[in-house]
């Protein structure tokens, strides 16, 4: 079926990246804000200094209280979000059309004038720790956290949530060096979808952003990983486990194939893992395979939760399909796999938040956004021989495994040296 | 938006929303039975029918079921609440005939024995997922102590207990009752072929036999005074607390006012409850919402905080609900909940399966579609007189049901467990 797709980019002379696609037929636009301020530069013992300088700008800007933020922002109907990745921390809000002009300002004052004043900071800080205990209790998230502990090289495998005792010990001074270094325009990214009006956008951007000068950048280096099987002890009936191997990274041509190949594993009701860990054997709720990546690497990996007695057996059956899977996918599947995949394509065209995030996400891997009819493009050249080459190529090896709950399981890995 | 909508005789009802240009076409089989339909010995049997459905019919493998999903590139589920079971489809237009067909024959499952015992597993580790889950069960134990001995008391899931009793047979009777003709609208929303619909669902519902179903509508007592539970979770980090008083009813127009108060009491930010606890970190998470069910109602009041806190931010809770109660809701608070609300409303508008959710259940529940046009005027034509007449009418701080559960109280002679 035909999208009719309109995309727009320009960059400011300060470095801003702003990007555009009009989506015909809504009457939402969505921006959102991406600056290069994530968690990999918290520093050695400062771990969620970038989340709770997330949480500080927006605790008053410009003239703006902390509260008044929040109301105007919500007065004008706009639907925010703030939230802080290992790469960036990210402002976005989606709201009727005509709002986008009240809205932008408020941005501006977040990103460029944040207050950063002291007696916030102790209120921030306990909001941290707060959903740091919240995450305690949501045994499921830890083990995916754990799994990226083990598997990222340091410090991409730290939790951007942050860690408590580091959280505790952090100060104003901290949060205010971070943003000043990390809060710039350099390699910022504002994409706007949905009901747009480019060349009203583009200079009211220019307005509020383009003297924006502050900030210096810094590359960040990686040190070496952990062990590669964790038990992490909880009290809970179910055993969590989660699995992970290297993957191409999004920018690489060749992610395709991966992600296809884990599709084919795990990523829909008649995928492998599905089929042979609930359907057949009814050992869990939740199996899945999924594709987790970041600019320069990105892993594969597969999560089950399951009563501790039947873990070992779950574990065993996963690991069991992931070993098969070379050398035995089937036409059908990749045709599933890729209907799937372009009708998911096609529907994210309907929500103007789905799509500024998606034309941001791909300019920071890609350095461009690319259309529509490029991706469906790109699926239908997939075939299975081009997935069963990659995949001999580069056979699963090297895996990480978190399990998370009362007992530790045996990695029986056939596929692990 | 066009609203179309046809009966079969056997009095299946099929209605759609049909938005010229949209890019996909959601489909849902809206079956008004839950785990209000249920007795004891079917305590869970809705939910867990709910799966069986997608184990296949006589000539149709679960396999089958699932490749034929992800063939037509469907996002395809299916959820049971108390009162509804719903399965449902977003495709692309072309796929509108797949989806329905498959739907439509999944609606006859065959429920076999030996799918029945493999699926039985499935449930028991769902149940077990969320158990090991906060609130932990405050949420279901609350409404059970609630409702008493409404048929609004009983959680979805069941027990593990009555899980592993449930024969099969029991479900195919049930199925065989609740799921006649009458008691199911089919629903569709976006790119709509509404002919082709109504063509499908003739051929392949047509012959469903129907069968008469009952009144679910029995009044609602409440609990008349308060009431409070303890689920003690020694290993919980943080301590939940789920209270529970009336609200207007499903059938009630103070419902649309209920949600808006909601949003200013108790949105997840910018509310009252936010900036009393949450932004100052007192509070994990601090909230209200308002949830209707055909004849009854709920206000929904959700904590979590550390577990020496949680009687003092309860307290507190109640008295910012007696200050609104007692001086209103302010101009400004009230047009930026209006405006959020109405926010809301139109970003929903825009996705075809969030709409289906939104037709279908309405229809369901009382055969009245609202367009997004209709549902923006009833936000935008609230006051804030409104909202004091639901404050009165259903006082925040009046008879209602508190369940904390957590790990206060973990080293007293409490039992470990005071679950139902």
């Amino acid at each position: 079926m035909p999208v009719k797709q309109t995309l727009f980019s320009t960059t400011l002379d300060n470095g801003i990246v702003l990007l555009g696609e009009e989506l015909p037929g809504l009457e939402s636009v969505a921006v959102a804000f991406h600056s290069t301020a994530g968690a990999i530069h918290d520093g050695q013992g400062r771990c969620g200094l970038a989340t709770l300088s997330g949480e500080m700008m927006l605790r008053g800007a410009g003239s703006r209280s902390s509260r008044q933020i929040v109301e105007d922002l919500e007065g004008a109907g706009v639907q925010w979000a703030q939230a802080v990745s290992m790469s960036h921390a990210s402002f976005s809000g989606a709201m009727v059309a005509r709002q986008l002009a009240d809205a932008l300002p408020i941005y501006a004052d977040i990103l460029r004038r944040p207050l950063l004043a002291e007696e916030e900071l102790e209120n921030a800080r306990q909001m941290v720790l707060q959903n740091l205990a919240g995450t305690e209790d949501d045994p499921a998230h830890r083990a995916i956290l754990s799994l990226r502990e083990i598997h990222y090289p340091s410090p991409w495998g730290m939790p951007s949530e942050g860690l408590s005792a580091d959280v505790e010990m952090l100060t104003v001074d901290d949060v205010r060096g971070f943003v000043t270094s990390h809060v710039r325009p350099h390699g910022a990214i504002i994409a706007v979808a949905g009901r747009i009006d480019w060349s009203d956008f583009v200079p009211r951007i220019e307005r509020l952003f383009g003297d924006w000068t502050t900030g210096i950048a810094d590359a960040v280096a990686t040190g070496p990983r952990g062990p590669r099987v964790k038990h992490v002890p909880h009290d809970s009936q179910q055993t969590h486990i989660a699995l992970a191997w290297s993957a191409p990274p999004y920018h690489s041509d060749e992610s395709y194939e991966a992600t296809a190949a884990l599709a084919v594993l795990g990523g829909g009701s008649s995928s492998r893992l599905f089929s042979e860990v609930r359907e057949r054997r009814g050992l869990c709720y939740s199996v899945s395979a999924g594709y987790q990546t970041h600019r320069d690497f990105a892993m594969a990996m597969c999560y089950s939760g399951t009563t501790a007695s039947r873990a070992q057996e779950t574990l065993d059956v996963m690991l069991a399909e992931i070993h098969r899977l070379p050398g035995t996918i089937q036409e059908a599947e990749l045709e599933r796999v890729k209907a799937r995949a372009k009708s998911a394509l096609v529907m994210q065209q309907e929500s103007s938040a789905a799509r500024a995030g998606a034309i941001a996400r791909q300019w920071y891997h890609l350095g461009k956004v690319r259309t529509l009819a490029e991706e469906l493009d790109r699926y239908d050249r997939l075939s299975v021989r081009s997935i069963e080459e990659w995949l001999e190529k580069h056979p699963v090896r090297d895996l990480s495994v978190v399990s998370l709950g009362r007992d530790p399981l045996e990695v029986r890995d056939a596929v692990s040296p | 938006m066009r609203f179309l909508r046809e009966r079969l005789d056997n009095g299946l009802e099929i209605i759609a929303e049909v938005t010229d240009g949209a890019l996909s076409t959601s489909i849902g089989f809206f079956v008004r039975t839950g785990a209000r339909d249920e007795s004891d010995d079917l305590w869970g049997a809705s939910h867990f029918l709910e799966h069986m459905v997608f184990k296949g019919t006589v000539d149709l493998s679960a396999d089958e079921i699932n490749r034929r999903f992800d063939w037509m590139g469907a996002s395809a589920n299916a959820f049971t609440s108390e009162e509804d079971t719903v399965y449902h489809a977003a495709v692309l237009p072309s796929q509108q005939h797949e989806a329905v067909d498959l739907l439509a024959r999944m609606m006859r499952p065959a429920l076999r024995e030996e799918d029945f015992s493999t699926e039985k597993l499935v449930i028991l580790e769902e149940i077990r997922m969320y158990d090991d889950q906060p609130p932990f069960g405050a949420d279901d134990r609350c409404r059970a102590v609630f409702f008493g001995r409404h048929p609004l008391a009983r959680s979805v899931l069941g027990t593990v207990e009555s899980i592993q009793a449930l024969p099969v047979e029991a479900m195919r009777e049930y199925h065989g009752r609740r799921y006649s003709p009458g008691n199911i609208v089919l629903a569709a929303t976006g790119a709509v072929d509404f002919p082709a619909l109504v063509e499908s669902a003739k051929r392949l519902c047509g012959s469903w036999e129907p069968c008469p179903t009952p009144d679910r509508r029995v009044p609602v007592a409440g609990p008349g005074h308060d009431r409070s539970e303890h689920i003690v979770r020694p290993t919980a980090t943080l301590e939940y607390a789920v209270r529970m008083s009336a609200g207007p009813a499903g059938d009630d127009d103070d419902r649309f006012a209920a949600k808006l108060l909601a949003v200013a009491l108790g949105d997840d930010s910018g509310s009252r409850l936010y900036w009393a606890m949450v932004d100052s970190g007192a509070a994990e998470h601090a909230s209200c919402h308002h949830h209707d069910f055909l004849d009854a109602g709920l206000m929904i009041t959700q904590l979590s905080c550390d577990a020496t806190d949680v009687a003092p931010l309860l307290d507190r809770i109640l008295d910012v609900y007696r200050e609104a109660a007692a001086k209103g809701i302010g101009h400004r608070e009230f047009s930026q909940a209006r405006n959020k609300l109405a926010g809301r409303v139109v970003l929903e508008g825009e996705r075809p399966r969030r709409r289906l959710f939104h037709v279908g259940l309405e229809w369901a529940h009382g055969g009245v579609y609202r367009s997004v046009a209709d549902n923006l005027r009833i936000v935008e034509g609230l006051t804030a007189d409104d909202l004091q007449r639901v404050l009165s009418r259903w006082p925040l701080d009046g008879p209602g049901v508190t369940v904390l559960a957590g790990p206060a109280g973990a080293e007293s002679s409490t039992p470990a467990s005071a679950r139902a």
